[in-house]
């Protein structure tokens, strides 16, 4: 009744679940008639394991996930403004170092930055972003990301001596690392983000089922210093606060609470019990 | 002042949708053009362009959208640097030729199985499927998209989604028992 083409398109259609019920049902019976169907499903189960197996989805390069990012980035990342028309009629920018945004990326971001901005004014979802405001959306778009591609940091460690000479090989800034896990915000690991062009340690801590990134500025980095407190930018809690050597900008997806009270205990350092920081 | 509000919305449209799907979009960029520098300006261009559609489109489902704007980025970017590696439709009729099944004219079900054990190898025979067949098998195995999806992002029919699949993993199997 079914002719042998159907049936195979039907079996790849089972073992992809793309297949209605009732259809399903009666391949089952005509697999159990017939040992030839049967070996050729196991045939194609083990074929498509091993594509998923040997063919896995590969991640982005860092640059190219940065140059993404300054496509629709606050103006911070963008010195100067070029007219829309050049964006498309630049070079593509093979050969350029790897690590920061073409030419044609910044081009293309700044064109938009500026008509952005011309148009943003008199509305009121559309702030003309100062800097520090370009910085902590920036780290939000990040956190973001982060979340939802579901890596929240480059290395994974709990402890502080493994986190911070990773994050010391990769950022200029020298990372102030505080073990808040009595405090019940355990470490979860490191990032470098991107801020200003200046790639900037972010230290990733757990709490229950939410995460903090808090990245650390100099303080004269531009956009460090913003007004202190905790926004919202989409979505996200935004806490800012600034330290006698660092600027901290922290983006989490914890209520507003529970990160005051992180804040709080970062901004205290080191409980009693753990070990004293390392000079 | 319009033109900016629909950028200034596209920005925000896009720091949603793209970001969280480039690791997709690379991947199914490296198949199409097999190699990886490439597939960064491939992925660059599309994205561009969904920066472009983002002020005109509100988007439903993300992924085969994105995936769609980053395969015909592809496609452009095969024309203009390598014709001669470029489908041509000849290459779509010769799909009818092939054969779906797998088991046909195979004595040794084992054969493939040892054969599916060595990775560098099915890559191979995976980048050497006509480009339909490769983008429809990509898009379900490593992008797992839906048929659906698959249907919406290259533009065809659900059921020559289906029949393509099918026919990848069948000339896969081929290639496999064939060359050693």
């Amino acid at each position: 009744m079914t002719d042998p083409d159907n049936r195979i398109l039907q079996i790849n259609a089972a073992i992809d679940g793309e297949l209605d019920p009732m259809s399903a049902l009666e391949l089952e019976r005509a697999i159990r008639a017939d040992p030839a169907l049967a070996a050729e499903r196991e045939r194609l189960k083990a074929l498509r394991e091993a594509v998923r197996r040997h063919a896995p989805r590969e991640a982005a390069p860092r640059a190219l996930v940065d140059r993404i990012a300054a496509l629709s980035a606050p103006a911070a990342l963008v010195a100067t403004a070029q007219p829309r028309a050049s964006a498309s009629s630049l070079p593509t920018g093979r050969g350029r170092p790897s690590g920061w945004p073409n030419p044609r990326a910044l081009a293309v971001a700044a064109s938009f930055a500026v008509l952005g901005f011309a148009a943003g004014v008199g509305l009121t979802s559309l702030r003309v972003p100062d800097s520090s405001q370009a910085v902590a959306g920036g780290l939000v778009s990040d956190f973001a990301r982060a979340s939802i591609a579901g890596q929240p940091f480059d290395v994974a460690s709990s402890d502080r001596h493994t986190v911070k000479p990773w994050l010391a090989g990769r950022t200029t800034v020298s990372a102030d690392i505080v073990d808040l896990a009595a405090q019940g915000f355990p470490l979860a690991g490191g990032r470098v983000a991107v801020v200003d062009r200046i790639p900037t340690p972010t230290l990733v801590y757990r709490h229950n089922e939410h995460m903090v990134a808090v990245t650390e500025l100099p303080l004269d980095a531009k956009g460090a210093r913003g007004g202190e407190g905790i926004e919202t930018i989409d979505g996200y809690h935004v806490a800012r606060w600034a330290g006698p050597n660092l600027a901290y900008v922290a983006v989490s997806d914890m209520d507003e609470k529970t990160l005051a009270e992180f804040v709080a205990a970062f901004r205290r350092g080191p409980s009693p019990a753990a070990e004293p920081r390392r000079p | 002042m319009t033109n900016g509000v629909a950028e200034a919305l596209a920005h925000r449209r896009f720091r949603e949708i793209v970001p969280p799907l480039l690791d997709d979009a690379y991947t199914l960029a490296k198949w199409l053009c097999r190699n990886g520098a490439d597939a960064e300006d491939i992925v660059q261009e599309a994205a561009i362009r969904a920066l472009r559609a983002l002020e005109t489109t509100a988007v439903d489902v993300p992924k085969p959208w994105f995936l769609s704007i980053v395969r015909n980025a592809a496609f452009t970017w095969m024309a203009r640097n390598r014709p001669k590696a470029t489908t041509s439709v000849g290459d779509l009729a010769d799909l009818d030729a092939l054969d779906a099944r797998l088991g046909e004219g195979s004595p040794d079900p084992e054969q493939l199985l040892i054969a599916l054990q060595d990775g560098e190898r099915l890559k191979r025979a995976i980048a050497d499927l006509p480009a339909p067949l490769m983008e429809t098998l990509v898009m379900r195995d490593v992008n797992g998209l839906s048929y659906r999806d698959i249907a919406q992002a290259t533009e065809a029919p659900i059921g020559t989604v289906m029949s393509r699949l099918a026919r990848a993993r069948a000339a896969l199997a081929k290639t496999l028992k064939a060359d050693r």
